[in-house]
């Protein structure tokens, strides 16, 4: 049985098409990241899912539940909506009972069970401030205790990280892997962070103007998007020449030649991957060097990254 | 803890009745709803004031002076319903709130049936705050039992229909800014023919314009009672529109609510 089912599901809102003809699969116990530029459709994908939207066209499934029985999907499922809004008067501890109690638990074990999603999410010094209090941050770890009080079997986080700093996007990202490590549960993270998708995705849906544009691993992806394979190293400056020379006679180097008249600097163009991973052409090239005796101070690889596969997708598109 | 030490319980309570003990709890601790009942409690001392000072002076009789902060209630009660009711689900929506109750296995009704009842509430607390004012103005001419019971009957079936009718705004406005302000536009031109002169209000038009206005024809039927001290039998026509405007109202907000509490473009289930 598949997560999430999605079979050609399209919604218009009048004129604009947000999602068209979105066709993917997700397999139980998966983290898939859902990336694209603003306006790309993610949120409407995922309120779709949800139930939140109905769509125009199409079909899916969640938990092996059909689309045609909504509430029951909505039993199994976890969100962390966008830019959720929080009732400002309630304590976390409150708002957290009275969701659990919205999906059928009595008020004792409501209780209990706020109380063991505020430990989870390291807020359980703060579950009897009022939410008006808390920090976006706060906000967010909140969010995520709320699409966990059900035990969902499959999660849907839309932008968890979105307006944090880098402290608190690496709390939060800390705090999925960590939930999502011990409840064994399937994820979808949308996302404009391409970092946090190479961090903690296994896989990665690209949507750009409403469509799938890619949907594979990361290396996948990345290596699907023709990029041009390009890299930039630094060496000590005295073994800039010793260095350019070694690359030359490296198989799968193209071309080398010093950065910009930087002594120190090099770039390089790697050999087309011809099914061989990435991971492996940097690895022939390094080894290279250091067969020449060159020690190198940093290697950064240009093109291979999801970054560069995201821009290629979206731009031409 | 294991996953399966909290597996989706079947449910205890019914939503709409969690629906219920949320929306009180938010409306009278922390809320608005103390603070609009002792607003209303000040404003009722102000006339149970000037009331008591005219009737010792003989300018108004007992059963007017009853009847006049019977009225009063059930204007500000059930205008309190209306606002309360008027916000609930634009007011969520525009607080990003709603989201979050719509991903709940709660039926889009029972959202509707809890919100409506919690509006309520604020009719019901405006009548508890009357009580001691119609005891001490009515005290020995037989009119309090009477007017508790005019005022239960007709400020509940109006109390229902406006916050029936704050619910629908609330369910199809872009804002609440703009439910609240349709709300009471619609609240004070039924109130209007109260204005008219007495000799517009004469004939079978002025008699037509109050019966099917349900406040104008509530707010008669409790003055045919309280101050001409007429039986409850005898001008019970005058009920009629109070009862459909409450019956008609409730069905259709509680129906709609279960189509449109929604995001635009929503599911409707």
């Amino acid at each position: 049985m598949t997560a999430v089912e999605a079979r050609g599901i399209a919604k218009r809102y009048r004129s604009l098409v947000a999602v068209r003809d979105l066709s993917f699969s997700v397999e139980p116990g998966e983290i898939v990241g859902v990336v694209g530029p603003n306006g790309a459709g993610k949120t409407t994908a995922i309120r779709v899912l949800t139930t939140i939207l109905e769509p125009t066209r199409g079909t899916f499934s969640v938990a092996g539940v059909p689309a045609a029985r909504p509430t029951e999907i909505r039993r199994l499922i976890g969100v962390l909506p966008e830019s959720s809004g929080y009732p400002e008067r309630q304590t976390g501890r409150e708002f957290l009972t009275y969701h659990a109690r919205l999906f059928g638990h009595s008020r004792p074990s409501a209780r209990a069970r706020a109380d063991e999603l505020l430990r989870e999410v390291g807020l359980a010094e703060r579950g009897s401030s009022l939410i008006g209090a808390y920090s976006r941050g706060m906000r967010q770890r909140l969010g995520i205790a709320r699409a966990l009080v059900n035990e969902p079997r499959v999660l849907f986080l839309d932008e968890p990280t979105l307006g944090l700093d880098p402290a608190g996007q690496r709390q939060i990202l800390a705090t999925i892997r960590r939930v999502v490590g011990e409840r064994g549960a399937t994820v979808l993270l949308s996302t404009h962070l391409l970092a946090e998708v190479e961090e903690i995705c296994s896989r990665v849906l690209i949507l750009n103007k409403g469509r799938l544009v890619a949907d594979g691993t990361v290396a996948e992806v990345a290596r699907r998007a023709g990029a041009p394979r390009s890299a930039r190293l630094r060496v000590p400056s005295t073994e800039t020449e010793r260095a350019a020379a070694a690359l030359s006679r490296a198989p799968v180097v193209e071309h080398a030649e010093v950065s910009g008249g930087q002594l120190g600097w090099l770039s390089l163009t790697l050999v087309e991957a011809d099914g061989r991973a990435p991971d492996d052409l940097v690895r022939d090239a390094l080894t290279a060097l250091i067969d020449a005796g060159v020690p190198v101070l940093s290697f950064e690889l240009e093109g291979a990254r999801l970054s560069d596969a995201f821009l290629a997708m979206t731009e031409a598109g | 803890m294991a996953a399966s030490e909290h597996a989706a319980p079947s449910p205890a309570t019914p939503g709409w009745l969690v629906v219920v003990g949320q929306e009180l709890r938010d409306l009278w601790v922390g809320g608005r709803g103390l603070l609009l009942t002792l607003a209303f409690s000040v404003l009722l001392s102000l006339i149970a004031y000037l009331v008591a000072t005219n009737t010792d002076l003989n300018f108004l009789e007992q059963r007017e002076a009853v009847g006049l902060v019977l009225q009063v209630t059930i204007a500000v009660g059930s205008l309190l319903a209306l606002l309360a009711a008027a916000d609930a689900v634009s007011g969520e929506r525009e607080r990003g709130t709603l989201e979050n109750l719509l991903l709940t296995p709660v039926s889009r009704l029972e959202l509707g049936v809890g919100k409506l009842l919690a509006a309520l509430s604020l009719w019901f607390a405006a009548l508890a705050v009357a009580v001691p004012y119609v005891w001490y103005l009515g005290r020995g001419v037989d009119v309090v039992d009477e007017a508790l019971a005019a005022g239960i009957v007709v400020g509940t079936l109006l109390a229902v229909f406006l916050a029936s009718l704050g619910l629908i705004l609330s369910l199809f406005a872009a804002s609440n800014r703009i439910s609240l302000a349709l709300g009471l536009f619609i609240l004070l031109a039924l109130y209007a023919p109260t204005q008219l002169p007495t000799s517009a209000r004469r004939g079978w038009a002025g008699d037509l314009l109050l019966r099917i206005n349900p406040l104008t024809a509530g707010e008669h039927y409790v003055g045919r009672i309280l101050v001409d001290a007429h039986s409850w039998s005898e001008d019970l026509s005058w009920l009629v529109s109070p009862v459909l405007g409450a019956v008609l109202f409730a069905a259709a907000a509680i129906a709609l609510s279960g189509r449109f509490i929604r995001l635009p473009g929503g599911f409707a289930r």
